[in-house]
């Protein structure tokens, strides 16, 4: 399936249900999205930070007095090192940086053995699309993983926020509470009173990739080319590939309209909340990429923001 | 006077347990594990690999319980096995109350997921209740042979009392009521397609097309869209609208750009 073709079932949609082929507009209601910036650090001084984007464009930004780094901790943003991947939120049109992550990694998976007695070795199944990877839980921040993760065995969810360090995923904070469900037992949703509503509330998080938009739980298996699809607990409708999302975060006011590019399929076994502001309904509705995340006012080192979502 | 209570007590159990039975088999099949705690009851307190096991065991024993009923009703020990059976299901469920809230009884498999309550208790003891009197009466496959009025009363009232105990009623009548919407039910490609190969939309293009089989085909809400390949570089879109008996059906020519093209017919004006 070629980008053309996705990109053209928009068109294809509003042609043959007579919908506007515009793009849903944005007001000033919706929030203005910050900007974002993701890259590597070709050199950074207290005051100057120089990225090249992912674009392979070279930016130069100003550091604000204010800004702070993460790796691993808060730290100075002079004190990050050169060549590290870093998402950067920026201000006034993307020249002034205001917080910058670094070598951000977010491991989401379904535990399929766990070895190691200091350091514990997780090998995850991180769904269909994105195959196994194994992560490393250091002793220093294992205890903080299990006291979020109790059951820390094979079958059931895994998710936490690290570092890659040599090609290695360290896990250093757990991203949410892990659902006392085992990854096959995911519950139904609650009966639908009058149909679909048109928007619909949960827990947004941000996944390992680079490509702007949204993966979605609720596809078609035969659309996605998978058999783990079309689980979720929110309640989601059906949507494909291309189906444009509007994805307003309620903590922040920010909102987006974003394409959904892939399937969720483990973003959908979750059926937690999120506790940013407020308690969100139960169920992960969409998985951001970084950059589209950081653009909505969300914080990477939390794993998630309370989302509005909607079709766009 | 207990001989007839007795008459109108079997058919009541051996409905039970069959239905017991075979829900328990369907949700232990229909699943390979069997999503949500609520309906597991108690094979929730099996370790996780035991479960499926647990409920089949139940379920059998169950359905051997409807052949012991009616084939030895004369066997001094086999006549007391469905007092018992029910006599541990009442403290099983009773202790399961106190020590897992969250879960249903998992009685009648799917529809018992609501919340152990004093209901489904009830109902268990009810029905051991039941079993006693059928186990001193034994009645058997007898029973059925001298049927009277006051036998058809007494089973009408036994069924009364156990529907009014059956929390899995309201269950039944509520997932009748609030079916899922087709925005949110599976529904496979294949049936879209023969659904649209079906309707005279898809008549009055094929001609035009250049292939039965889609280029594309994707869903949204409850639309699925087919995009054929037609003659000139053009694609014909159809839309199939996904629920109802005779669903509708809405198509677009659109050129390479995904502009829609009017057909020439329909851009003319017809004049008197």
């Amino acid at each position: 399936m070629t980008n053309r073709t996705v990109d053209r079932r928009r068109l294809l949609a509003a042609a043959v249900l007579g919908r506007d082929t515009e793009a849903p507009r944005l007001t000033a209601d919706d929030g203005m999205t910050l900007d974002a910036v993701s890259g590597e650090i070709l050199d950074v001084s207290p005051h100057l930070i120089i990225v090249e984007d992912d674009d392979g464009e070279e930016r130069r930004m100003v550091i604000a007095p204010w800004a702070t780094a993460w790796h691993g901790a808060s730290l100075p943003p002079a004190d990050l090192p050169v060549g590290a991947r870093v998402v950067i939120r920026a201000l006034r049109s993307g020249t002034v940086v205001d917080r910058i992550w670094a070598n951000m990694t977010r491991m989401t998976g379904i535990i399929l053995s766990i070895s190691g007695k200091r350091d514990l070795t997780i090998e995850l199944d991180c769904g269909p699309h994105r195959g196994r990877r194994s992560v490393v839980v250091p002793y220093r921040s294992s205890g903080r993983i299990r006291v979020r993760h109790p059951q820390l065995e094979a079958g059931y969810l895994f998710d936490a926020i690290g570092l890659m360090d040599a090609g290695t995923a360290l896990a250093h904070i757990p991203a949410t509470s892990q659902p006392p469900y085992r990854a096959k037992s995911v519950p139904p949703p609650p009966p639908a009173f009058r149909g679909v509503q048109s928007k619909i509330s949960g827990a947004a998080a941000w996944g390992d990739f680079t490509e702007p938009g949204v993966t979605y739980p609720m596809l078609e298996s035969a659309d996605a080319d998978c058999e783990d699809t079309g689980r979720s607990c929110a309640g989601l409708p059906y949507l494909a590939v291309g189906s444009m999302l509007f994805v307003r975060n309620v903590c922040d006011g920010r909102a987006n309209a974003l394409p959904i590019i892939g399937c969720g399929c483990i973003a959908g076994r979750f059926c937690d909340r999120c506790l940013e502001c407020g308690t969100s309904p139960r169920g992960r509705l969409v998985e951001l990429s970084a950059t589209s995340y950081v653009e909505l006012g969300g914080d990477l080192i939390k794993g998630c923001f309370n989302a509005r979502v909607g079709l766009g | 006077m207990l001989s007839t209570i007795a008459a109108a007590a079997l058919p009541i159990l051996i409905a039970m347990l069959l239905l017991g039975g075979v829900a328990k088999l369907f949700m232990a099949g229909g699943d390979a594990e069997p999503g949500g705690l609520g309906r597991l009851g108690p094979a929730v307190l099996a370790p996780p690999r035991f479960r499926k096991a647990a409920m089949i065991g139940c379920a059998l024993g169950e359905l051997g319980l409807i052949g012991v009923l009616l084939l030895l009703p004369d066997h001094a020990v086999a006549r007391w096995m469905p007092v018992a059976f029910f006599s541990v299901a009442t403290y099983v469920l009773w202790d399961l109350r106190r020590r897992r809230p969250d879960v249903g009884c998992g009685c009648f498999g799917e529809v018992s997921a609501a919340p152990i309550g004093l209901r489904s208790i009830g109902r268990a003891a009810f029905l051991a209740g039941v079993a006693v009197v059928v186990a001193v009466e034994s009645p058997g496959l007898a029973a059925l042979s001298d049927w009277s009025w006051s036998t058809t009363a007494w089973l009408a009232g036994g069924l009364t009392l156990v529907l009014l105990l059956s929390t899995e009623i309201e269950e039944s009548i509520a997932r009748l009521r609030h079916r899922a919407p087709c925005e949110q039910r599976a529904i496979p490609a294949k049936r879209a397609l023969s659904r649209l190969q079906s309707s005279t939309a898809w008549r009055s293009h094929a001609p035009t097309l250049m292939s039965d089989e889609p280029a594309d085909t994707w869903r949204e809400l409850c639309w699925r869209f087919f995009v054929f390949p037609a003659q000139d570089g053009a694609d014909v879109v159809f839309a199939v609208y996904l629920s109802g008996r005779r669903p509708g059906v809405k198509w677009a020519i659109v050129n390479a750009d995904g502009q829609p093209i009017t057909p020439l017919r329909e851009s003319m004006r017809v004049s008197a």
